[in-house]
């Protein structure tokens, strides 16, 4: 029986930089940026990177195909560089495939690095993009807040919530976010937005508003790992080093989508990834275990609904949880520390590792003026595609 | 001669109607405003000739299946693209049946009529028409857009054609060149008095002299005018007293081109007592006039076609569903929407047919995939194809959406679950106001699925519309 991924591999370095708009930034420049951050906090030379992983979900825009612009960037001498597309869970997949390699002992140290250069694009918001020659036929063209829009609906009529309790609870989520991004210096909003603006905006998807959307923006993310022995024998001590507990990724099939059974008022993929997760990590009690998340809070929906298929909230109640502040920064199960995706930023194939990012400085008491109380387990969420057809992620850090 | 009856007539008109009141205060400043009064019926941006067609013919094919299928009409999307051919697949006809388009006249659809009541077989001619006019001509104003349709079989029917004639003449009320593209008009004086005199007098004469039936006992007119006027001329030339269902059309919905004639013969007979006799009439360089005996009743389609919609009131979003006002989308429109044409090929039957699969243990999916959704399936299965137009069905979950590029925002979609198993995500359409709720139960209507703007080319696919259409309010 397979013994999972607990505690066989730790993170000896990350960086991060800036989201927003990096106008001034090729997708060269930030994956460098990154790197040089990462590697400085690993504390080795990049001739010990044996193997590496490119997240990069949009590779038509900006960056290119395969792993070459990763090895280009970083100018990697030869070794093997895979490139990982998982939409928008691509950087915890590259992440995966980093810790995999390192667990398996094929290398001893490994890095995952992802990036997107969106504000190149020249307008707001994801591309475009076509689903393939067949679907085209037949497939909705909706835009991503469209797509998770339609939670908000599913999700009233299965818990009987009233519209506009639900719409506060949404803008309760943004607000919380936007607060927090303020003290986030690389986040890319970092201006507190008041309720009545979050509420009146214009609508986008229905029921999402402006401030229930976050952007997208530019920016890439690195972490280096490895064995905790050899993070030891580098001289750094446990206090140093952030363990992966856990990490699960699930991919829908279709069920959703085509099989009449799917409510359309949770995520399955998370629910179902977060029980392996919890399981891997050996959390039993996510409530009371859990100190903080990242979770994918591409939509204010999302995250409201998240809280529920990561067991955080009781069904039905995630709305009331958050207006009352279980989520806030001084909550319960503080979320989206940084700002989350609603704030820090959300280029897509970075994103994963951003978040790692935070519970990396959070578990390591390096997250300044965010610090939060101590905390053993940081959980981050990675929901990629749609509602109805999606590749969610689950990942858990904790010490040694 | 082995004659066939009419076995069914349906009429389709789209959703909204434009209130002319708004474009005569609109364009007051330039006097082009027409006369105000009225509404015409307004396609929506996935409408054209072919989808309205269709729809109509939806009307009628439960009544018996055609061995064979006409497509009539002046503004066919497509000049080297069977239309015939897409219908028999959206009908889901055997692929054998013989498909003919017919375009370039208004006559197109009483002309098949005529040769397929004269050929005994059973035989689906569908008109559908979204023609372009300039703004500030009378065209764009009083013209509608709409379909029918009519099913002709061998048997009794709902009528019996008792004598048809045909006179040909090249009388330019008004033409569209292929080079041009818009419609050009005659003086009105001109073709109100030669269309009355010198066309239609002639056909209905001889129509009625062939059924043996005088002027004065046709007991309702279908006659399409292409001027205001041409029918009450004729009227005083050859003693018909009968109403022309066509004037209340032309102010409720607009002049319907080759669709006219068996939209009103579809709303005539939604109306018409059996033993009643109608007159209807094609119009357009020259007249077809056909004389029927009612002997059953209509589908009551068209009745309620003309009871129902929403009232458009917006002179910009008018231009905007016709095609007359080029708004700059920005990029988020500049999607590449090519169509595969080995793709279209390989699975355009399903496509435009609708038909999913129920696999081996039951479960009914759309589309059909090598290894069914059902979540015990272990491998390859096959199908038993389940067409989906016509089955009952509710809304999952569903969003108005303003963010991705539509020709008419918002652009409403989400999961759509059917009565018999089937869950599929869908576009939504003829949505007005506020959007549907969970639950809401929705009907399907083939629609134009995307529109390739660069290389001009539209492909076709089934939307989700709320299940029933609100009735019109009174005109204020």
């Amino acid at each position: 029986m397979a013994s999972g991924i607990k505690d066989k591999v730790v993170i000896l370095g990350m960086g991060c930089t800036a989201f927003g708009e990096r106008w001034d930034m090729s997708s060269d420049m930030l994956m460098a940026e990154a790197f040089a951050e990462a590697l400085a906090d690993a504390g080795i030379d990049k001739g010990r990177i044996e193997a590496a992983w490119f997240g990069s979900a949009l590779d038509d825009f900006n960056v290119g195909n395969s792993a070459i612009p990763l090895a280009t960037a970083l100018r990697l001498q030869n070794i093997p560089v895979t490139r990982v597309e998982n939409m928008c869970a691509t950087g915890t997949e590259a992440l995966r495939g980093a810790v995999y390699a390192v667990a398996a002992g094929a290398v001893d140290v490994a890095m995952a690095l992802g990036v997107e250069k969106l504000k190149d694009t020249g307008f707001g918001g994801l591309p475009i993009r076509t689903k393939g020659s067949v679907n085209d036929l037949w497939m909705p063209y909706g835009s991503s807040p469209g797509t998770f829009a339609q939670l908000a609906g599913a999700y009233r009529a299965k818990h009987g919530i009233a519209a506009a309790d639900l719409k506060r609870g949404m803008a309760h989520v943004s607000w919380k976010s936007h607060q927090n991004g303020a003290n986030s210096p690389k986040a890319h909003l970092r201006k507190p937005v008041e309720m009545d603006a979050i509420l009146n905006a214009p609508m986008i998807s229905d029921p999402l508003g402006l401030y229930d959307c976050c952007g997208v923006s530019d920016g890439a993310a690195c972490a280096i790992v490895t064995t905790p022995e050899i993070a030891r024998s580098l001289g750094k001590s446990p206090a140093d080093l952030v363990a992966v507990k856990a990490l699960q990724v699930c991919t829908s099939n279709g069920w959703e989508s085509q099989y009449g059974e799917w409510d359309g008022a949770s995520v399955r993929n998370t629910r179902v990834a977060a029980g392996r997760a919890y399981l891997e990590a050996g959390i039993r009690d996510p409530k009371g275990e859990i100190g903080m998340t990242e979770v994918h809070d591409c939509f204010s929906i999302t995250e409201l609904v998240t809280m529920e298929d990561l067991g955080l909230s009781a069904e039905g109640r995630a709305t009331f949880d958050i207006l009352d502040g279980r989520y806030d920064r001084d909550g319960a199960i503080p979320a989206q520390v940084d700002g989350g995706l609603k704030c820090f930023g959300h280029p897509v194939g970075a994103s994963g590792l951003r978040m790692a990012y935070e519970v990396h400085a959070q578990l390591l008491g390096r997250a300044g003026q965010r610090q939060l109380r101590q905390i053993d387990f940081g959980l981050t969420h990675n929901l990629g595609g749609q509602p109805s057809n999606s590749v969610s992620s689950v990942a858990i850090f904790g010490r040694l | 001669m082995a004659e066939a009856s009419l076995k069914s007539v349906a009429g389709y008109l789209p959703l909204l109607r434009f209130d002319r009141k708004v474009a005569r205060a609109e364009l007051r400043w330039s006097g082009l405003g027409g006369s105000g009064r009225g509404r015409r019926a307004v396609a929506g941006w996935d409408e054209d000739a072919l989808t309205m067609a269709v729809e109509a013919a939806r009307g009628v094919v439960a009544a018996g299946l055609p061995e064979s299928v006409v497509f009539a009409s002046t503004s066919s999307p497509f000049t080297d693209r069977s239309m015939a051919g897409i219908m028999a697949e959206a009908l889901r006809l055997e692929r054998a049946v013989v498909a003919q388009d017919t375009a370039n006249s208004r006559r197109a659809a009483t002309t098949a009529l005529i040769k397929a009541l004269r050929g005994g077989a059973t035989e689906l001619v569908a008109a559908g028409e979204k023609r372009a006019a300039q703004p500030g001509s009378a065209q764009h104003l009083n013209w509608g857009d709409g379909a029918a349709a009519a099913l002709v079989g061998p048997g009794k029917g709902i009528a019996r054609l008792l004598g048809a004639a045909t006179i040909n003449a090249d009388l330019l009320d008004v033409f569209t060149s292929a080079d041009g593209g818009l419609p050009y008009a005659a003086e009105d004086r001109f073709v109100r008095d030669k269309a009355a005199g010198e066309v239609y007098l002639p056909a209905v004469k001889a129509a009625l002299e062939k059924a043996g039936v005088a002027a004065a006992d046709i007991a309702v007119a279908v006659m399409p005018e292409p001027v205001d006027g041409v029918y009450a001329a004729l009227v005083r030339a050859c003693g018909l007293k009968a109403p022309n269902l066509c004037a209340e059309i032309s102010q409720q919905a607009g002049e319907l081109g080759a669709a006219m004639p068996l939209f009103g013969l579809a709303l005539a007979l939604d109306r018409a007592e059996p033993g009643a006799k109608l007159l209807v009439a094609g119009f357009g360089n020259g007249a077809d006039a056909l004389v029927f005996e009612v002997t059953g009743p209509g589908t009551g389609t068209a009745a309620a076609a003309l009871r129902q919609g929403v009232v458009l009131t917006s002179y910009t979003r008018l231009l905007n569903l016709t095609g007359r006002l080029p708004l700059d989308w920005g990029p988020r429109s500049e999607v590449n929407q090519k169509v595969s044409a080995s793709t279209l090929l390989r699975h355009g039957r399903d496509m435009h047919g609708f038909v999913g699969g129920r696999d081996q243990g039951g479960n009914v999916q759309f589309p059909k995939t090598p290894i069914p959704v059902r979540p015990d399936a272990e491998g390859a299965e096959t199908y038993q194809d389940v067409p989906l137009a016509d089955v009952p069905a509710k809304v999952v979950s569903i969003t108005a959406d303003r963010l991705n590029f539509t020709p008419d925002p918002p652009f409403h979609f989400g999961l759509v679950q059917f009565d018999n198993g089937a869950r599929v995500a869908m576009e939504h359409c003829d949505i007005e106001g506020s959007s549907p709720e969970v639950g809401d139960p929705v009907r399907m209507r083939f629609r134009i699925k995307s529109i390739d703007r660069q290389r001009h080319f539209r492909s076709y696919f089934w939307k989700a519309a709320p299940a029933e259409r609100p009735d019109l309010p009174a005109e204020g």
